[in-house]
């Protein structure tokens, strides 16, 4: 039985102990007396907070029981927030204002003079444009508001796949849809102007097929920048999963196998040296993007996770040390598994690493980034976009995500321009900081009986894809017979026709559709020749700057592959003066390139 | 009857986002439409490479990632450069196609931008109006690629219309003409100049992918070597096709490698009415090798064994084949002149090649026995195959 074999055994062991746990709680009494001390001294401890009109309300709701086998129901079944199996949130407040920001609220007599900072604003907006340095513009400006910079960059096509602004037929494709990377310069220029050894900066990259050489391109940067003692400091996220990718984005550049290799030798190289880094984000976002059900998009993702520890653990590096590392990526569209797709995910995952991977409390935490789904977004009629998004966002804090992303209403034509990118932030301000909904109380939406069922059907069909891809032999073997790619396929396919044929309603496309078709008038941020040009040539100039050095650390790096040793200290002195697409080609000389999968 | 409406559709370079061209290309051949499936990632030139080649009618482009103005424009650019411009353009993208862009696309020569909510039906009745007309007046050929196209068009649309192809009187002829072509070295076996190595054996054992990984074998090994593939997927009962190989195969999109995706149109055994036709013609054009590749087949006897081009026959199996009283069953085991067990690093393939050698030694036809992973980069097991076939 593969890890995720077992990992299906310790769920439904988990839900018997639970069931255990309740009626023991109704046959012994001295247990039953333990419980009902421990929820009402749980209960004594709430705080209360006031919100603007002056109603008392306590900072953590619970069910209103005082039965021991409900209490042990809800304490061992879901957990209170912070607390394992973490159903209802990974930590104990999330996004509740700070007890002092309501004390200074008081003092001032309800005037708030001193809005004392929040620590942490889970706001993150994707964005990626042009060249380098139009992408870090943007960033400044994202930022300019908020205490804490956290970037989160979108790379263009040819970067994705690993190759060159020079190469054969992407001229137009320069800068579009993200920013253009080709050299250690590009990724200098990038964050220009941000402090990348900062507790208050991470930057984020989304970017899977050539991830670890684009690590090593940030990295790079970061030295040349701040000197060789930056490297501990720096704090971030790389995206580097390639299962989703050879399931559902298609954006692979090296055979499956060396793919897998190159992702470990970069989280063995982050998890020592670069203790702040998330090496990974295991991402459901491009699965449910590509068509998935919700329940595929959580159930293959979770796998992906479970199969990268088993391989992580497998190189020796210790769970407790990589496992507080990993983070997951969700997308939250409109189906109504999203009121619980994320609580359920997370509580398998802490049940999973737990029990199968004898993971410590860090390691056990699923740390959620969500965002709100491209798919759903239309051109057709596309301000109706604003309010899907919003819906959406209340569904994906409802699941206590700890940071989200909300898409912009222009998304369907173009990278997000400017005016809709502050909709789309203030969309999120105006959700946790302006609305009482997430601010005064934990559990304010949590624990409904329709959102308990949802759990319930969700968790069991969860478990289902978990059988079925163990009864293929596993994650690896699965994906080979690309079992994964077929389903969510079908899933697409049913969802086209859904909408074709008008059993899934969207509005402004399917229904209520007014006449004829509104032209959208939006700013487009399109790249211009002249930029696309200016990447061109100043590759060319780094190319002929370091044509020397450039070919002597290629024949490291190959050598190291070769040995199959881990290669990620060559790919770091191969960044310094080669070019991403210098680099890709000379790994694939050694791996292959990846065969597509249809 | 005519021939059904041949497309080739594709995503573009640096582009992943085939969730749409998936669901269009199956609305396609439930529509009687054969589509040619390039894949997502694709170059100008590989499309425009294929689409000649496959001598289609119209090239579909699925767009999503930026950049379209151009890539269209660069399509029909070189489609023109290649005297191709009878193969016509279309595409769509979603929303990042704007209403704008495609005013310049049409203007640049795209016949249609589909943009979304553009429903299946109305794609579908688009490509049968539009490109639905035979082709009688063609273009004079500009490449002997095209040539080539063109005359195994001529002997598909002849089998369509229930006739035999002229083109056999002309046989001669035309080997004349080929005979003046610059090729590399001969190792020629037989008077066709050609060797003629056929492929065949169950759904999924990788076919394709081992012949791409041969293909890049001898694009290495002669670099001036020229190669010929025939690649065969069935036709959907009565209606159209999707023809997939090409968007698995990385090696097999260069210059030096003709490919040609025929459909097997109602005919049973892996291959089209028009195989032996086109095979004889392939044959005939002065490639050093020509592969030809069956559908995937189940135990009755062997496809290439009545036309008596193939030189030699190669049969793809996979470890999983099931129990050794269904090995008694494949009648191409006695027939072949190699046998594969690619996907040997499956745990059963030790097993297959036990009972597979033990069949093969009671024919006593010193048939020769391979174990392959053709997936994995330079496998020694495919590195065998090849020798075994190029020295042969």
């Amino acid at each position: 039985m593969s890890k995720l074999g077992q990992v299906v055994e310790s769920v439904e062991n988990y839900n018997k102990f639970v069931l255990d746990q309740v009626k023991r709680a109704r046959t012994d009494e001295k247990f039953g007396r333990e419980l009902l001390g421990r929820w009402n001294d749980v209960k004594a401890k709430i705080p209360t907070t006031r919100t603007p009109t002056g109603l008392p309300l306590p900072r953590l709701a619970l069910p209103e029981i005082d039965e021991p086998g409900e209490i042990a129901r809800y304490l061992f079944g879901e957990g209170l927030p912070g607390e394992f199996p973490y159903l209802n949130a990974a930590y104990r407040e999330m996004y509740l204002e700070p007890v002092r920001e309501i004390e200074s609220f008081e003092k001032n007599a309800g005037k708030a003079e001193t809005k004392i900072p929040q620590l942490e604003e889970p706001t993150r907006l994707f964005s990626g444009l042009m060249l380098a340095e139009d992408t870090n513009e943007r960033f400044h400006y994202l930022t300019r508001h908020q205490r804490t910079h956290r970037l989160s960059t979108a790379f263009d096509g040819p970067t994705l796949y690993g190759i060159d602004s020079d190469a054969d037929g992407v001229f137009g494709k320069i800068g579009e849809g993200g920013v253009a990377i080709d050299t250690v310069e590009d990724m200098v220029r990038l964050y220009d102007g941000f402090d990348l050894g900062s507790a208050n900066f991470s930057a984020s990259m989304t970017i899977s097929g050539p991830a670890p050489i684009i690590m090593a391109m940030y990295i790079a940067a970061a030295k040349r920048r701040f000197g060789p003692k930056v490297v501990p400091k720096l704090r971030g996220t790389i995206q580097a999963d390639i299962f989703k990718e050879v399931q559902a984005q298609n954006e692979t550049i090296f055979p499956i196998e060396p793919s897998l290799r190159f992702l470990t030798d970069m989280v063995e190289f982050t998890t020592h040296e670069m203790p702040r880094w998330y090496p990974i984000s295991i991402s459901g976002y491009h699965i449910g993007e590509a068509g998935s059900t919700p329940v595929q998009q959580a159930a293959y993702t979770l796998s992906n996770g479970f199969a990268y520890a088993e391989m992580f653990a497998g190189r020796g590096i210790p769970i407790d040390q990589f496992g507080p590392r990993l983070s997951f990526f969700l997308d939250c569209g409109l189906d109504a598994e999203y009121i619980a797709l994320a609580r359920v995910s997370r509580r398998i995952w802490a049940i999973g690493m737990r029990e199968v991977f004898g993971a410590g409390q860090r390691a056990q935490l699923l740390k959620l980034h969500t965002q709100t789904s491209g798919r759903s977004l239309i051109a057709a009629e596309f301000k109706n976009n604003l309010t899907r998004t919003a819906a959406e966002l209340v569904l994906a804090y409802m699941n206590a995500t700890n940071s989200c992303h909300s898409n912009s209403a222009d998304e369907p034509f173009t990278t997000p321009s400017e005016e809709w990118i502050r909709l789309a932030a203030h969309g999120q301000a105006i959700l946790l900081e302006e609305s009482g909904i997430f601010k005064h109380t934990m559990n304010m939406l949590s624990g409904s009986p329709g959102m308990k069922a949802v759990e319930r059907a969700v968790e069991a069909a969860i478990l289902d894809e978990f059988r079925e891809i163990e009864r293929l032999g596993g994650v690896l073997a699965a994906v080979e017979e690309r079992y994964q790619r077929s389903q969510i396929q079908n899933a697409a396919h049913r969802y086209e026709q859904q909408i074709y044929n008008g059993t899934r309603p969207i509005i402004g496309l399917n229904r209520y559709r007014d006449g004829d078709e509104e032209i959208p008038e939006v700013k487009l941020a399109r790249t211009p020749r002249s930029k696309q040009q200016l990447q061109v040539d100043r590759l060319a100039k780094f190319k002929k700057k370091n044509a020397e050095k450039a070919t002597g650390a290629l024949d490291k790096l190959a050598a190291a592959v070769e040995r199959g040793e881990n290669c990620f200290p060559m790919l770091l002195e191969a960044a310094e003066v080669c070019s991403l697409g210098q680099i890709t080609g000379r790994l694939q000389e050694v791996v292959g390139r990846f065969r597509p999968m249809v | 009857m005519a021939s059904p409406i041949r497309i080739l559709t594709a995503v573009p370079i640096c582009d992943g986002h085939d969730s749409a061209i998936n669901t269009i290309n199956l609305e396609f051949i439930r529509h009687g439409i054969e589509v040619i499936y390039l894949g997502y990632h694709r170059s100008v030139s590989d499309i425009v490479r294929a689409a000649i080649q496959e001598d289609v009618s119209a090239i579909g482009i699925s767009s999503y990632n930026g950049g379209h103005i151009e890539f269209f424009a660069e399509v029909i650019g070189l489609l023109r450069k290649k005297g191709a411009d009878d193969i016509k353009v279309f595409g769509g993208g979603g929303g990042t196609i704007t209403h704008d862009d495609a005013v310049i696309m049409k203007r640049k020569g795209v016949d249609e931008v589909f943009f979304a909510g553009t429903s299946l039906e109305e794609m579908v009745r688009f490509v049968h109006q539009r490109y639905g007309k035979s082709r009688t007046k063609r273009p004079r050929p500009k490449s002997f690629d095209q040539q080539l196209a063109h005359k195994l068009s001529e002997i598909e649309d002849a089998y369509a219309k229930g006739k035999r192809p002229t083109r056999l009187r002309d046989a001669t002829a035309w080997q004349a003409l080929n005979a003046q072509r610059p090729t590399s070295k001969k190792k020629i076996r037989n008077s066709r100049g050609a060797r003629v190595i056929g492929f065949t054996g169950p759904g999924g054992a990788g076919k394709t992918t081992l012949i791409d990984e041969l293909v890049l074998r001898f694009l290495n090994r002669s670099p001036k070597g020229r190669i010929a593939i025939l690649s065969h997927d069935p036709s959907v009962v009565g209606e159209g096709a999707l023809l997939g190989d090409r968007a698995t195969m990385i090696n097999s999109q260069d210059d030096r490698v003709f490919m040609r995706s025929m459909a097997t149109r109602g005919q049973a055994g892996g291959l089209s009415p028009a195989t032996q036709d086109c095979l004889a013609l392939l044959a005939d054009s002065n490639f050093d090798h020509v592969i030809i590749e069956t559908v995937g087949t189940g135990q009755e006897a062997m496809p290439f064994r009545k036309n008596g081009i193939v030189d030699l026959t190669t049969l793809v199996m996979n470890p999983d084949y099931g129990s050794r009283l269904q090995l008694q069953k494949i009648v191409m085991l006695d027939l072949a002149e190699i046998v594969v067990v690619n996907k040997s690093d499956l745990q059963r393939a030790r097993t297959a090649h036990a009972e597979i050698e033990q069949r093969l030694e009671q024919n006593r036809r010193n048939q020769h026995l391979v174990d392959t992973v053709a997936k994995r980069h330079r496998d020694p097991g495919v590195d065998q195959l090849f020798e075994l076939i190029s020295n042969r």
